[in-house]
């Protein structure tokens, strides 16, 4: 299977989906710490209502997804701050209302338009030197806001009263964490799609939660397995000729399962416990 | 007991301060001066506006009447290096047990506030955090995941976080909840040698009377209202505490306080 890595192409979608899978797990780390794990879905289907609506009033699909993507975490976050209602409420609310809104949107175009549904499923095989490029570019600045702010985000990840409590701008750096979720979300869209690209950002973080006990190491095991699923995946879908996303959500979920299997966390407690 | 020195303006200022959110009052016209090196217990049944006290001393809650002054600075306008100099221990069952942390981590995040965005915990930070872990007696525990400790274990690393700020103000809110006896005893002993030994002005919050009577300097008594504010033997008086605890209250011939709280402890 060497030769795949000769094609252009093949090189292409390998660094895409290594891009990808070190951006979403790394997010990823502070969604499952922050417990926003519902909220990274909801924003995949609101981006995907988005993209629709680009297609549908020939706007970018991308720009409007980044649009739909920021409102849905802002409104959230906000509606989780004021505790207003409970944010599995509110998250669920506009997770359906933004489907709706991408099968009207879906419904209201006049022909069957197969690059909307790439979107949704994504194909990392078909990634042009252009999207490579600005995946790159967004990928950057994510990681690089994540490196700049990570303390912050650590701290709010434990406990954000308590952070706010000690002279850190929590609500602020809260805020940032949603828009970064939202930025992934749509790097992510072609890639993975706006299904799947919840399951890069979840299943590495929580595979290396089962690991360790340490921050640092966790966020490390996160990035390694996240890369690695992605990679990973690419090859056996070409190697096999099955779609990439499925791919690499699957193996990464095997993975998550041989984790849970072997915890030394789980181990250790029942352990403490006795 | 250490005297007061009156003098310098107090730490903590509530003046006819009135919290809560429209339409519902938690603290009512609370005036209340907390000076430097003060340790004060605060009690008050459930639902009394302890928790409110406390988020409103960090700057968190801003009174809807009345003045709230913290380090001569009032408290709509609290800078995050001012509230950074309050070391803040919340309610247990607030930390996730299995939060993926260590103890040398934990501690090390009371540093973050006083750092500021974009600057690393170094070298200082780390020995800061250490001599904070050893005056709470768990230096050697540094490399420990937090959720694999005992409560009182878990407590004491928390406090250890709180100094870490170097803060000014120690701020406790139910530091006991949850502990069997003995630990409760070690916590609020740990609690008191820190007061003693780094001369912090310390606000402990409890419904626990008896554990820290003989400890404070002062006790302040909450039922939405400001009922008593003074030594204990002015405080625990009969009258005084049945106008708040009501039929809950039992005095025994040896002038114990007792106050039934069944419904606190689940």
């Amino acid at each position: 299977m060497l030769e795949l890595f000769f094609y252009d192409f093949m090189q292409r979608s390998l660094l895409a989906a290594a891009l990808v899978g070190a951006l979403c797990s790394t997010i990823g780390v502070f969604v499952v710490l922050r417990g926003l794990a519902f909220m990274g879905a909801g924003t995949a289907h609101a981006a995907f209502a988005g993209v629709a609506l680009g297609y549908l009033i020939g706007w970018p699909p991308l720009l409007l997804a980044l649009l739909f993507g920021l409102a849905t975490v802002w409104v959230t976050g906000w509606v989780e701050e004021k505790g207003r209602m409970k944010l599995d409420v509110s998250i669920g609310i506009l997770y359906t209302a933004t489907m709706a809104l991408a099968i009207l949107f879906i419904g209201l175009m006049k022909t069957y338009n197969a690059e909307v549904y790439g979107y949704l499923f994504g194909n990392v095989l078909a990634v042009t030197n252009e999207e490579l490029l600005t995946i790159a570019g967004l990928s950057i600045v994510v990681i690089g806001a994540i490196v700049l702010f990570s303390k912050e985000l650590y701290f709010i990840a434990f406990d954000q009263e308590m952070a706010e409590a000690s002279g850190v701008p929590a609500r602020r750096i809260f805020f940032l964490l949603l828009t970064l979720v939202a930025l992934t979300v749509v790097i992510s869209l072609k890639t993975v799609g706006g299904i799947l690209v919840f399951a890069m950002i979840l299943i590495p973080a929580s595979t290396a939660y089962q690991l360790t006990h340490s921050l640092s190491t966790l966020t490390w095991y996160s990035i390694i397995i996240g890369v690695s699923c992605s990679v990973g995946g690419v090859l056996i879908s070409s190697y096999w000729d099955i779609p990439s996303g499925p791919a690499i959500v699957l193996l990464a979920t095997l993975l998550f399962f041989i984790a849970v299997l072997l915890s030394p966390k789980r181990q250790r407690q029942s352990l403490a416990l006795n | 007991m250490r005297s007061v020195n009156s003098h310098p303006p107090p730490f903590i200022h509530f003046d006819h301060a009135t919290f809560g959110f429209p339409g519902v009052v938690a603290l009512e016209d609370i005036s209340l001066e907390i000076q430097s090196g003060e340790f004060v217990g605060v009690i008050g049944p459930n639902g009394s506006g302890k928790t409110t006290l406390c988020r409103a001393v960090l700057g968190l809650m801003a009174p809807l009447k009345g003045h709230l002054r913290i380090f001569d600075c009032d408290c709509d306008e609290l800078r995050c290096h001012h509230r950074a100099k309050i070391g803040y221990l919340p309610q247990k069952g607030v930390v996730d047990r299995n939060f993926p942390v260590t103890v040398l981590e934990t501690v090390t995040m009371g540093r973050y506030g006083a750092l500021g965005l974009f600057k690393r915990p170094g070298r200082k930070d780390r020995e800061i955090a250490m001599e904070s872990l050893a005056h709470v007696g768990m230096d050697m525990h540094k490399d420990t995941a937090l959720g694999l400790l005992s409560g009182g274990q878990q407590q004491r690393v928390l406090i250890a976080r709180a100094l870490a700020q170097q803060p000014d103000v120690l701020l406790l809110d139910e530091p006991t909840t949850g502990l069997d006896i003995t630990t409760q005893h070690n916590v609020v002993e740990l609690v008191q040698h820190l007061h003693e030994e780094l001369g912090l002005t310390v606000l402990l919050i409890t419904h626990d009377i008896n554990m820290i009577r003989s400890r404070v300097d002062r006790l302040v008594l909450l039922k939405t209202r400001l009922y008593a504010a003074g030594p204990p033997a002015e405080v625990l008086k009969p009258d005084i505490l049945s106008q708040v605890y009501g039929k809950d209250l039992v005095i025994t011939d040896k002038d114990v306080v007792i106050v039934e709280d069944y419904h606190h402890h689940h």
